[in-house]
């Protein structure tokens, strides 16, 4: 078990291995990013990136073929995109569109291409594309008024040959707001941009995470968590049927909850919040969703 | 034009906004602008491109034809014939751009000049003729131009010396006209060639403006910056001037009025920023002693904060085109942004003497009355054309999308007067009209989506959650609401129309009480003559509405700056939900707001906030603690050093248990409910939003000095509860900041409590956090080991399976092993020639069966890996049937081609070539029908029977020549894996054998062992998703051996669903996904490829067919595939198909 204490001088607000498990990413209050590498039992720090003017919320890793690439989000309104090339990290690109806060930042799954989304409490998501001759095209996106707490990719799926779709119909992800609100977006290739495909309703305070299950089995699963105490599992049939909504538990959680991990095939659903307790649930093969443990400090 | 998209004006005599003032805010820097000749449409124009704006539905957004240039517009000019409505001209620098409106706005221009080499000052249509035009320049040459022939003007003049700032042709000799360069004007004649007809002398200073008398063809206004107005007439033999009008500013633009006897100019600076109309009568009662008179306005129209840029007259015809009975509204556009129009009242048309009564030798011209505010609809013959133009140097983008121009924005930018009204125009002042209403109401309720205005239509339709749920009042409905508003709105008697949507949540009744509640609202407001909107929303909101008190109601709808400030949430419907902690919000509301302003004006530190409005910013309190699942099913948690602090919190909770059972007076359940309000309080305390928890920090910090002086005070005011506490607050002094929580009368929010523990134990917990990996593993029904022990493909599946039953043993997996087991002894009976096999097919414990139970248990499991597994038995199942074939029916085993683990991902085309050599003639048989050995009898095993897929021959022709475009034919290798950092002997020598399906014989009679279309792609889909895992786990030889299955598999599915389509080859994409056999170093391969059709480097602007990977020039690619439809290398691959998409980015 790995555990490294105090890498940072204040709160960390995320933590993500790379690809191949073998590098750690952490970003934190403090402003910087730390990363690490692990091997096993051991770690070692390698690189402290600094950029920043605010906290760090989110990092995020690009798929390996696109080199050795990651993204930050922080409080200061910019993405920052790092890459590291013989052992040294630099800035390569900086994605300033965000008038408030970026909350979160995620890549696209890697068949899309190099692809971010982005999350901001100014209400926008943007999702840019950084494309071979070092241009991006930013789309902007109104999709919470008030803000966007997270934004999640779905997992890329297998779908019916329909020759007159395009690859990029099938791009969607979820956004979740400060409006209570849980919305999925699907690309449109007439509009050259994504629309609002669903709404869902269900949260009576703002939503803090969501996170589209990577899976690709029977259904997508989308777990969105809240301030209300709640975690609701949206769950939808060969993605395009409506979208059916289970609490995951019917009494509401000790505290706020701030976080919601998929394990890598969608088994495990990781939870955190403010009681800074992390729980783990399951869905039986009924259906239901029972806890599956719990870590504790 | 749709009768539903918008405002269609029944004509000039019934325009809305005629003989009434208008105010349209219209932000962009517009720096020109022209009226359409029929007075509907005025164009503005900036760096951006053109805004085209009704002005008889001044509510809808503008048209936006887009034209980004870094010059500013210097003349906008719409085409004043009847002929061409539709045409504008407008300058970009030394060009001058033709639109034709009638054109979708992406694809507008229709002619662009360039003859000039420096910018365009000036563009004037020639009155009489609607292709010609004359264009001026700073390079001081005149050009007209013909707009039949626009490629260079027909006609060229210059004064040489200095830059031209006004053209204009004369009204009645169409072959005359002027020019202003510097303080001089020049009159030409396009029939004398370059030799000015005369050359007007006299200004002091530069000439901004010149204007032809509309009605004395000699009669020539000219307005300088020397602060005069001069009046020629060159039909007079002197070229002196016949009067001048001095004023005290620089004057921008004088011309005559298109009415009467009269002239209107407007100050460059100064002059109030007012547009002064004057008569020309006294000027003709000069003598010639006295020509210099002072300008005498008989009307100013003041009104604009900054300068007027330009000046229109906008007319209305009249019923009878042979009276000169046109009216006028003057229309200013200043550099205050606004856009205003003016009435002219009948005493202004009495003072400049015009004659409405008049009759006419000659017919007015009769202008369509119609609006180019609305995108055309796009005809073929524009789309044919439209790559051809798209190349041309001006590329202009689609007009009017709701993103660009906010329609709520612009409605709170348009202000409409009746003329007689008592208030003042420019002033703050009430509602006006309908679109003032909905602007007011949008900025005060931001939670309300407005998806459609439309004022002239008086139609809104709004969505919004309300709280009319029948069995739940804490949970939100979502409504969505037509509004429909009579013309007369909102007099009395026109209250307007309400329809609900239908949804489920709502019931019948529910929306029947709303709607009869919504009339109750309405109907007082509109009978008192007000806008009864906003209560109308509040009620749906879910507020409390009450209609006795109309008058105090319509006040606060004039504080947009207050709504706003509060708009999130007092007066938003989804407000906090937490009703408890109300109390603490409201009292400690205000010390929060000092207490972060106090925080930031005092250290100044710009960067925590970066500008932003922290009473706006809703960032949310970041996550302290988190936890994310790593490939290997380790969860990453980090969490922050539990503080001191945390630790007191539970000492106290566990005091006042002992506390209770010691103390007898208190009852048990009061305890309890405090124990509940304690725990409670600590979570409602939590701010919500990020500045919140800024602002608690810094209050630790500052208000640990008075600690002790705060003690005392503070616990002085506690009330008789809180002594009873005292006891327990002394044995833990910790416990004070619990109190205030509990009471709601305390000032201050928990956090402001401080004590010396507490502020050390904030500062440990700052510093102090753990990273820690928990391995769940077991959790997760994927497992590495299995994967590295696993086998795909054997020479049979039953040795397969018998093989991944041993392994699953080895670690303990039973489920697994046991169903592996099943599965092996199932596919061994097959394998016996036994005649009741038949009849243990049907059986429910037969091998279809089994599959399909298998399948659905590890569904519910999420077992993604054993899904996949069985999958790859699946398609193995098949592959084996065909290949047996090979070896029965053709003996041409030979053709089977063997290849290195690093071929593999070369789709190699060249067997096709050996095998077509085989020579076998093509036999009718669809792919997705693949057909066993008699040995596979069986039926389908999602209970749908094979007679779905009855086996017709127009089918088949086209999915033999599919077939024939694939890869290779079978595929057999023997490798051992090379995994240095893995246990060797967990690695068995593997062999993998992949016979692809091509060329299959019919075999006569024979049952299918069928897998449905759909089973297949699930399949294909549950191999592809596995393949991902298994290359995070770093196996990707495994990896690319299962795709291959997975290909395979895919392929023979993908020509079932595409059956009698010859396009498609193998499975490389399917839906959205490209499976691409990706390599660590694809970027290597972009970079290195040579185009294979003009044998040149590619460096940008690829084509990269992601199928076959060969890569051509976009250029190329184009010739190319207007030729052929395969890829130009001759591999086969039928790359354009497959990448439309490509293609067209």
């Amino acid at each position: 078990m790995v555990a490294i204490a105090n890498a940072h001088n204040d709160l960390i607000h995320d933590a993500v291995l790379d690809y191949y498990g073998k590098r750690l990413a952490t970003c934190s209050s403090d402003k910087t990013i730390k990363i690490f590498e692990v091997e096993g039992e051991t770690h070692k720090e390698v690189a402290t990136l600094e950029g920043h003017d605010g906290p760090v919320w989110r990092v995020d890793w690009a798929h390996p073929k696109f080199g050795t690439i990651l993204a930050s989000c922080s409080y200061d309104g910019k993405v920052l995109i790092w890459k590291e090339e013989n052992g040294r990290w630099s800035q390569i690109a900086c994605h300033a569109v965000h008038s408030a806060s970026v909350n979160s930042v995620q890549w696209a799954p890697h068949e899309y291409g190099a692809l971010l989304l982005a999350a901001s409490s100014d209400g926008k998501v943007s999702v840019v594309e950084f494309k071979e001759n070092g241009t991006l095209t930013p789309i902007i996106i109104d999709a919470h008024n008030i803000g966007v707490n997270s934004a999640s990719w779905a997992p890329a799926t297998l779908q019916e040959n329909k020759p007159t779709k395009s690859p990029e119909e099938s791009r969607r992800f979820v956004t979740g707001g400060a409006d209570n609100l849980v919305k999925i977006w699907k690309y449109n290739n007439e509009s050259q941009t994504y629309l609002l495909e669903d709404t869902l309703q269900g949260h009576s305070d703002w939503v803090r995470d969501v996170a589209w299950s990577p899976s690709v089995l029977l259904r997508s699963y989308i777990a969105s968590v809240s301030q209300d105490k709640t975690c609701i599992i949206w769950t939808q049939e060969n993605n395009d049927s409506s979208w059916k909504k289970t609490e995951l538990q019917k009494e509401r959680f000790p505290d706020v909850l701030w976080r919601a991990s998929w394990s890598l095939s969608g088994n495990i659903l990781a939870l955190s919040g403010g009681d800074n307790k992390v729980t783990l649930w399951k869905e039986n093969l009924e259906g239901n969703w029972e806890p599956a443990g719990e870590v504790e400090q | 034009m749709d009768a539903k998209s918008g405002y269609i004006g029944k004509g000039p005599s019934n325009s809305p906004t005629f003989g009434k003032s208008l105010s349209l805010k219209v932000d962009g820097g517009f720096n020109a602008v022209s009226i359409n000749p029929s007075g509907r449409d005025v164009v503005l124009a900036s760096r951006n491109g053109l805004y085209i704006i009704d002005l008889d539905d001044p509510f809808s957004p503008p048209r936006w034809l887009q034209h980004i240039t870094p010059w500013q517009v210097a003349d906008v000019q719409w085409s004043p014939h009847p002929a061409k409505p539709y045409w504008v001209v407008s300058t970009s620098n030394q060009k001058a751009l033709i639109w034709n409106l009638a054109r979708t706005s992406s694809d507008a221009i229709d002619h662009v000049l360039h003859g000039h080499s420096r910018a365009i000052t000036d563009i004037n249509f020639n009155p009489e003729n609607p292709d010609i035009l004359a264009t001026c320049s700073v390079d001081t040459y005149v050009h007209a131009w013909d707009m039949r022939s626009p490629h260079r003007p027909f006609y060229t003049t210059s004064a040489w010396r200095s830059g031209a700032s006004q053209v204009k042709w004369n009204y009645k000799d169409s072959n005359i006209l002027a020019s202003a360069h510097s303080n001089d004007i020049y009159i030409w004649d396009l029939r004398m060639g370059s030799t000015p007809l005369h050359k007007l002398v006299g200004h002091d200073s530069s000439v901004n403006s010149i204007d032809f008398n509309r009605f004395k063809s000699s009669e020539i206004m000219s307005s300088s910056n020397d602060g005069t107005v001069k009046f020629w007439d060159i039909s007079k033999g002197s070229d002196n001037c016949t009067s001048t009008v001095s004023t005290d500013f620089p004057i921008w633009r004088g011309r005559y009025l298109p009415f009467g006897n009269g002239f209107c100019i407007m100050p460059q600076e100064g002059g109030g920023n007012a547009v002064y109309l004057s008569t020309l009568k006294e000027q003709e009662n000069l003598n010639e002693s006295n020509k210099l008179t002072k300008l005498q306005p008989i009307y100013s129209f003041k009104g604009h904060s900054e300068r007027v840029i330009d000046f229109l007259w906008r007319s209305r015809q009249p019923s009878d085109l042979m009276v000169n009975d046109c009216e006028f509204q003057l229309v200013t556009w200043s550099k205050d942004c606004d856009l205003r129009l003016w009435p002219i009242t009948d005493n202004i048309y009495d003072s400049v003497d015009y004659d409405r009564t008049k009759r006419l030798d000659e017919k007015l011209p009769n202008y369509e009355y119609q609006t180019y505010n609305k995108e055309p609809p796009i005809s073929t013959d524009q789309q044919r054309n439209r790559y051809k133009r798209i190349k041309e140097t001006f590329v202009t983008k689609s007009g009017l999308k709701t993103s660009n121009v906010n329609h709520l924005t612009w409605l709170s930018g348009v202000r409409m007067n009746e003329p007689d009204s008592p208030e003042d125009f420019f002033k703050a002042r009430k509602l006006q009209n309908l679109g003032e209403e909905v602007s007011a109401i949008g900025h005060k309720f931001p939670k309300v989506v407005f998806e459609k205005i439309s004022v002239s239509t008086r139609e809104l339709v709004i969505t919004l959650n309300g709280p009319w749920s029948e069995t739940n009042p804490d949970t939100y409905i979502f409504l969505r609401i037509i509004i429909n508003f009579p013309m007369r709105y909102p007099l009395k008697g026109n209250p307007p129309n309400f329809i609900i949507e239908e949804t489920k949540e709502l019931t019948v009744k529910k929306r029947q009480d709303i709607r009869t509640r919504l009339k109750d609202i309405a109907k007082p407001y509109t009978d008192a003559g007000l806008y009864c909107l906003e209560p109308c929303l509040r009620y749906l909101l879910g507020e409390d509405v009450s209609i006795e008190d109309l008058e105090g109601e319509e006040e606060p709808l004039l504080n947009f700056e207050i709504a706003d400030h509060i708009d999130f949430d007092n007066l938003s419907s989804l407000g906090s939900s937490e009703v408890d902690s109300e109390l603490l919000d409201n009292s400690s509301s205000e010390s929060e707001l000092d207490a972060y302003k106090d925080t930031f004006d005092e250290y100044g530190d710009k960067t925590k906030n970066f500008g932003r409005n922290l009473a706006l910013d809703t960032t949310p309190v970041p996550n302290e603690c988190g936890s994310v699942w790593t490939a290997s099913g380790q969860l990453l948690c980090f969490f922050p050093a539990q503080s001191k602090q945390e630790q007191k919190e539970q000492n106290i909770l566990k005091l006042v248990e002992k506390d209770s059972q010691s103390n007898a007076r208190r009852p048990k359940s009061y305890k309890c409910k405090v124990l509940d309000e304690l725990s409670g309080s600590s979570n409602t305390v939590r701010p919500k939003r990020y500045v919140d928890t800024l602002a608690l920090n810094e209050n630790y910090v500052a208000s640990s000095e008075d600690d002790s002086e705060y003690d005392s005070s503070s616990i002085g005011s506690y009330d008789s509860f809180a002594d009873d506490w005292d006891d327990i607050m002394r044995n833990n002094i910790v416990g004070r900041n619990k109190i205030p929580a509990l009471h709601g009368n305390f000032v201050r929010p928990f956090g402001s409590a401080p004590t010396a523990s507490i502020k050390t134990g904030d500062s440990s917990r700052k510093g102090k956090n753990v990273i820690v990996t928990k391995d769940f593993s077991y959790l997760i029904p994927d497992k590495l080991e299995l994967a590295l022990g696993y086998q795909f493909i054997y020479a049979n599946p039953e040795e397969t399976a018998k093989h991944n039953s041993l392994v699953a043993e080895e670690y303990g997996y039973e489920d697994i092993s046991h169903c592996w087991q099943i599965l092996s002894d199932l596919l061994m009976n097959q394998s016996d020639d036994n005649p009741f096999n038949q009849i243990w097919e049907s059986h429910p414990m037969g091998l279809q069966w089994f599959i399909k139970e298998a399948f659905r248990y590890f569904e519910k499991q999420n077992n993604l890996q054993m899904l996949a597994m069985l999958s790859c038995i699946l398609s193995s199942l098949q592959v084996e049937n065909e290949h047996e074939f090979e070896i029965l029916d053709s003996g041409h085993y030979e053709t089977v081609v063997n290849f290195r683990a690093a071929d593999m991902s070369g789709l190699s085309g060249s067997d096709i070539h050996s095998y077509s050599s085989t020579g076998r003639t093509p036999t009718p048989m669809p792919l997705d029908s693949i057909l066993p050995h008699s040995r596979f009898e069986s039926s389908n095993d999602n209970s749908s029977m094979n007679t779905d897929y009855s086996r017709t021959s127009d089918q088949t022709t086209g999915n033999y020549s599919l077939s024939k475009g694939r890869s290779p034919k079978s595929f057999s290798r023997r490798a051992t894996p090379q995994l240095t950092d893995e246990p060797a002997n967990k690695l068995p020598t593997i062999k993998v054998e992949l016979i692809q399906d091509e060329l299959l014989e019919t075999i006569k009679k024979h049952q299918i062992f069928q897998i449905s279309n759909k089973d297949k792609r699930k399949a294909s889909a549950y191999i592809h998703q596995y393949a991902k895992l298994l290359f995070q786990w770093g196996l990707s030889l495994e990896r690319a051996k299962i795709l291959k299955v997975g290909a395979n598999f895919v392929s023979s599915f993908d020509g079932g669903i595409r059956h009698g389509k010859s396009n498609s080859d193998s499975s490389s994409t399917s839906g959205g996904v490209q499976i691409k056999w990706v390599a660590n170093n694809s970027d290597a391969i972009f970079a290195a490829h040579t185009c294979t059709y003009c044998n040149l480097k590619v460096t940008r602007n690829v084509f990269v067919c992601g199928s076959c990977q060969h890569v051509l020039h976009t250029k190329c690619a184009k010739l190319w595939w207007k030729i052929g439809d395969e890829c130009p290398t001759g591999c086969g691959c039928h790359c354009p198909d497959r990448f439309m998409c490509n293609m067209n980015k």
